[in-house]
């Protein structure tokens, strides 16, 4: 099996705790939707290569607990992200306040000074809240990207991360390319590790 | 990095939380939230001896805490298996299951281990297979040896 892709990016998911996060993730990874998910343990990891403007790109997807005692763990995981999504739940104005907090640790911790951030609603196939102008608002006061969506009815959840992936590739020096020609030996080594990784036969084949 | 098996702890992160565990040891009083912040570390060292110390704290939290019982199981699971304590680490997986058997990031994690298992048996066997080659060779060749020395 060979799966050639230039470039591989860190992803990085935050907000508060049931907003739907791992939704997002899962319903973006496999389509699949679980109405009862229950609270992400510490960190999860998912991959997935995604197709940019005819380019194969793998993203290394970060699933963070939302859960306040996890709150001091999880900030070393922002190291190196190329791009956030920070999630709020638009049936629940206090998740988009509370979006504040997790932009602070967003600056503090993040060590990429021209990160992507995009603000997404989630939720939007239950009664609404919070409108889409206040979620619009709050994303263009931190200079970040916005979209509303459903992981239920798969809404938006595509086009979020294709926003995001689109921007960070536009974004120059934010990413290298794995096949420069000046290192052609060490970036087919890390290809080959990459393709032998479990990463392939799981998570990205599906 | 391509699992959450994979991962591996930072030694700034490791030296905080070390630091906060010892100051209140010192004081003789830890909390469990303590602890399990340098537990969660020492479980993804890539020293085997932090690995097995978490896995000690972390039997002594599930014992005595039982707000956190899901995290320190998910977290049990993980140092056994890093350690490539293999059916320990099932046995973890097992028992979180019975509680929430839909829980995918556990049926992930237990598809994770299966998976080295399969693969540390399986060149196991390529092991054996080869040795069983380089016998054959040594008897092939003594043979040659003996019906040459006739």
């Amino acid at each position: 099996m060979t799966m050639d892709y230039v470039t591989a990016l860190k992803i990085l998911v935050i907000g508060e705790s049931g907003v739907g996060k791992s939704s997002i993730i899962l319903a973006f990874t496999t389509g699949d939707y679980n109405a009862s998910f229950p609270a992400t343990i510490g960190v999860d990891y998912k991959c997935k290569v995604m197709d940019v403007n005819g380019l194969k790109v793998k993203l290394g997807i970060w699933d963070t607990a939302g859960q306040e005692r996890y709150r001091t763990l999880t900030n070393s995981f922002y190291r190196d992200a190329h791009g956030a999504i920070l999630v709020y739940d638009v049936s629940e104005p206090k998740t988009l306040q509370k979006l504040n907090e997790w932009v602070e640790e967003l600056q503090v911790y993040s060590t990429k000074k021209n990160i992507v951030c995009l603000v997404v609603g989630n939720k939007i196939d239950k009664p609404r809240a919070v409108s889409r102008e206040a979620g619009q608002a709050f994303a263009q006061k931190h200079r970040m990207l916005f979209i509303e969506s459903s992981a239920k009815t798969q809404e938006g959840i595509n086009l979020a991360f294709e926003e995001l992936v689109q921007k960070i590739i536009e974004t120059p020096g934010l990413w290298e390319s794995t096949g420069s020609s000046s290192n052609i030996r060490i970036s087919n080594d890390e290809r080959r590790q990459q393709e032998e990784s479990s990463c392939y036969d799981y998570s990205c084949s599906i | 990095m391509e699992d959450v098996l994979d991962e591996v702890v930072s030694s700034e992160d490791l030296q905080k939380f070390e630091k906060i565990f010892h100051e209140q040891l010192h004081q003789g009083n830890i909390t469990p939230k303590a602890q399990f912040e340098y537990a969660w570390c020492l479980v993804r060292s890539k020293y085997p001896t932090d690995i097995r110390k978490g896995i000690l704290l972390l039997k002594e939290l599930f014992n005595s805490h039982s707000e956190g019982k899901r995290d320190y199981l998910f977290y049990l699971a993980i140092g056994n298996a890093r350690i490539k304590e293999y059916n320990k680490a099932l046995h973890y997986v097992k028992s979180f299951l019975e509680i929430e058997p839909a829980n995918q990031q556990v049926l992930a994690l237990e598809h994770q281990i299966n998976k080295r298992m399969e693969k540390e048996g399986l060149m196991g066997m390529a092991v054996a297979g080869g040795a069983v080659l380089a016998i054959g060779g040594l008897v092939g060749l003594g043979i040659a040896l003996a019906s040459k020395k006739k």
